[in-house]
């Protein structure tokens, strides 16, 4: 088995490759992987509730980050500085999730035999 | 070392593919295996039969399909990447009334789990483009 982290660092609905790139995590897991995630950088935001991409005619990819659990994904971390930076907090995401200052992400990720970032 | 590779930029927009096939020249020369090299985003434009670039440049997709016919190298598309942006296997093509020869030589099409399964086996799994 292999730690493998995914970094996601740009919002949900801007482009393709966001969910594409939970599609590895998903797959990942199903193959009884240790995934971890990180939410950093504009990344955060992909986590904010009451999103409306149907709006302007995408489909509502919140539901993919609800699915994280199913998959047994529950090591979701989010970057402290990239939440206070943008004014949000934890009451106002999708999913459960552990906030970690920066310095102590970065011991995570030095333990990980995969990183992945887009 | 056993090296896979995951390409995630089309091929002229950015210099990801060409960054990968000079890496994995030089990984050949080296003596490391490469495992498979996977096509995800928009890296499935790399397996377009139809590109014609002009005639004094390179051929990206030419390239990919010369380095799977001299060395054997499993060069896999992205199923559902490729679907999403019009890239069809043929049998899929032939159902849904496609265009069937989209593929370029050396190149076939499949799902994640080929991708999962070359994280896990290559010592080192790198990807070039976002």
């Amino acid at each position: 088995m292999k730690n493998i982290f995914f970094i996601i660092d740009k919002p949900l609905h801007g482009n393709i490759q966001t969910q594409e790139f939970i599609d590895i995590a998903l797959m990942a897991a199903a193959f009884d992987q240790r995934v971890l995630m990180l939410f950093e950088g504009d990344g955060v935001y992909a986590l904010l509730q009451q999103q409306t991409p149907e709006a302007i005619g995408l489909k509502n990819s919140s539901p993919l980050l609800k699915a994280l659990s199913v998959y047994d994904i529950n090591d979701v971390f989010v970057e402290a500085e990239s939440m206070r930076e943008r004014g949000l907090s934890s009451e106002q995401f999708v999913i459960e999730v552990n906030v970690c200052p920066r310095a102590e992400l970065k011991q995570q990720q030095e333990t990980a035999d995969q990183l992945f970032s887009f | 070392m056993k090296i896979s590779i995951q390409i995630n930029a089309s091929p002229y927009q950015h210099q990801a593919a060409d960054s990968a096939w000079h890496f994995i020249q030089a990984a050949l020369v080296a003596g490391h295996q490469i495992y498979r090299v996977f096509f995800y985003h928009d890296g499935i434009y790399n397996a377009l039969r139809d590109s014609r670039p002009p005639g004094d440049e390179r051929d990206i997709v030419k390239r990919w399909s010369a380095l799977q016919a001299e060395h054997g190298i499993d060069l896999v598309v992205c199923v559902s990447s490729a679907q999403r942006r019009g890239l069809l296997e043929q049998s899929v093509a032939r159902k849904v009334g496609g265009y069937e020869a989209a593929l370029a030589d050396g190149f076939r099409i499949a799902g994640l789990g080929l991708l999962m399964e070359a994280i896990i086996d290559a010592d080192r799994h790198i990807c070039f483009g976002s």
